[in-house]
C-alpha cells in the first residue's frame, strides 16, 4: 500500500535523554520511506533531536515528566509540534532570552556553547514558533519544506 | 575554607534511600573536612544513595575529588551509590581529564539520576505510547523504535531482536487485519521495566472480520496451524517468543497484549 500523504504520527515518551537517539531515527526512517530524500531527512533529524533536548532539558520539572512530538507528513513539507510539561522558571527563562537574542550573549545566564541549537533550528526550517504558557508549559512547531531536488 | 563554599544534604520523604547533597561554589582542598562530615552525616542516616547536584559548583580541587570518591566507596560497601548531577561542561571537562567519569556515574540534572535510581531499583516502568497510520509501510520504522529504546534501555542484543519481531508481527497483524482505511491509525503502548516490557497494540477492527478473529483468537484454545494451511504462523512464533499473549476483540477495537521478560 503507497503511503498517502498527508499523514500524521504521535509520539510521546517520558523526559528523558536516552529517548532522543530513537527517536530522530524514527522520524528519518519515516521521512526516508516518504521519499524525502536522506539528506532532508538528516537535517530534520537534527532538528528534532535539538528540540527534544531542549524539551528535555527546559521543559521537564517533574519527576515523571513526558515529551510529546507530533508530525504532519505533507507532500511537500513536514510540520513537527513538540510540548513538554513545564520546567523550572530559570530554564524557562533561558530558552526565553535564547528566543530573544538568537545567539546568546554573557548576559543571557547561559554557557557560551547555549543557545546555539535553536538558531540551527531557524537555519533549517521555513517557520519556527515557540509558545511558553503562564504554567511554562513550551510548545515548538516547526515547518521544513522539502528542498528542490537540484539543490539536494 | 573558601567563603563560596556551601553544602547541605535534602532527604527525599517520597524515596526513602535517597538523599540530595547539594554543593555551592569551589570545592578547594580546605573543603574536604566538610564533605567527609556530611557524608558521615548521610551514612548513620538510612540513606546509601546519594545524588551529588554539581549544579554551582565551579571548581573542584583533586583533594575533593578524592574525597568525594572516598565517600563512594564507603557507600557502595553499604550497597549504594554517590552520583554527579549538573556538572557544568568545564567542571566535566576536567573530570573527564582525571578520569573520574570513569569513576562517577554523571547525569545532567538531579531529575535524571534520580530516575535512573528508580529504574534500577525496579520501583519504576516507562511508557512510550505511539501512533501511527494503519500501513505496512509504517512498521519497520516502528519495530526498530521500540527495539532501540529496549536496547537504550539495557536490554540485550537477543532480547532486542526478539522484541522487534514480536512488534513486527502484531503491527503486521493489526494492520492487515483491522479496518483497510490509511487514515486511521494503530496505537502501540509499550511498558518498560529492568525485568520486563508489555506491549498493547491497537487497531480499529473491521466489523466483518470480528466473528472470524473471535473464533481464530479463543483464549481456551491452543494457537494451532493446519499442515495445509499458509498463514497463521505469525500468531505461533509471538507465542514462542513472550511470557503471556491476551486479546481483547471488540466493535471499537482489538488490543492485543503481549508481555516479555527480560531474558539476558
Amino acid at each position: 500500500m503507497d503511503i498517502s500523504f498527508p499523514y500524521h504520527i504521535k509520539l510521546c515518551f517520558p523526559g528523558n535523554l536516552e529517548y532522543i537517539p530513537a527517536v530522530r531515527k524514527y522520524i528519518s526512517e519515516l521521512l526516508q520511506i516518504s521519499s524525502f530524500s536522506p539528506k532532508f531527512a538528516y537535517r530534520s533529524e537534527i532538528i528534532v533531536d535539538e528540540l527534544c533536548n531542549n524539551a528535555v532539558n527546559f521543559g521537564c520539572r517533574a519527576e515523571d515528566a513526558r515529551v510529546e512530538l507530533e508530525c504532519t507528513f505533507f507532500n511537500d513539507r513536514i510540520e513537527f509540534t513538540i510540548k513538554d510539561q513545564g520546567g523550572l522558571k530559570e530554564n524557562v527563562d533561558k530558552l526565553r532570552s535564547s528566543l530573544d537574542s538568537p545567539v546568546s550573549g554573557s548576559d543571557s545566564g547561559m554557557m557560551p556553547h547555549q543557545g546555539m541549537g535553536l538558531e540551527i533550528v531557524r537555519m533549517l526550517s521555513e517557520k519556527l514558533d515557540v509558545k511558553i504558557d503562564k504554567e511554562n508549559l513550551t510548545s515548538v512547531h516547526v515547518v521544513r519544506k522539502r528542498e528542490n531536488s537540484a539543490s539536494e | 575554607m573558601s567563603s563560596t563554599f556551601k553544602i547541605d544534604i535534602e532527604e527525599l520523604s517520597s524515596i526513602p534511600g535517597v538523599v540530595i547533597v547539594r554543593f555551592q561554589g569551589s570545592l578547594e582542598s580546605e573543603t574536604i573536612g566538610a564533605i567527609e562530615k556530611i557524608f558521615t552525616r548521610v551514612q548513620m542516616g538510612d540513606s546509601v544513595f546519594a545524588v551529588a547536584d554539581m549544579g554551582s559548583v565551579n571548581l573542584i580541587s583533586s583533594a575533593a575529588l578524592g574525597e568525594l570518591m572516598g565517600a563512594r566507596k564507603r557507600l557502595i560497601e553499604l550497597g549504594g551509590d554517590l552520583v554527579l548531577a549538573g556538572v557544568i561542561l568545564e567542571i566535566r571537562t576536567k573530570l573527564n581529564l582525571m578520569g573520574a567519569s570513569k569513576i562517577f556515574k554523571i547525569f545532567n540534572d538531579v531529575r535524571s539520576a534520580i530516575n535512573a535510581y528508580k529504574w534500577e531499583t525496579g520501583k519504576k516502568s516507562e511508557q512510550v505510547e505511539l501512533t501511527f497510520p494503519s500501513n505496512l509501510k509504517m512498521v519497520p520504522a516502528v519495530r526498530q523504535l521500540i527495539s532501540r529504546v529496549a536496547r537504550q534501555k539495557g536490554y540485550g542484543n537477543r532480547d532486542s531482536f526478539r522484541i522487534e519481531t514480536i512488534v513486527d508481527e502484531i503491527c503486521n497483524n493489526a494492520i492487515e487485519h483491522g479496518l483497510n482505511d490509511s487514515n486511521l491509525n494503530i496505537g502501540i503502548k509499550v511498558d518498560i521495566d529492568p525485568d520486563k516490557i508489555e506491549i498493547d497494540v491497537t487497531n480499529i477492527s473491521d466489523p466483518e472480520k470480528i466473528f472470524s478473529l473471535k473464533t481464530h483468537l479463543k483464549p481456551e484454545e491452543h494457537l494451532e496451524i493446519q499442515n495445509d494451511e499458509r498463514r497463521g504462523r505469525g500468531l505461533m512464533l509471538i507465542k514462542m517468543l513472550t511470557d503471556e499473549l491476551t486479546f481483547n476483540i471488540s466493535e471499537q477495537g482489538t488490543v492485543v497484549h503481549v508481555k516479555k521478560v527480560r531474558e539476558e
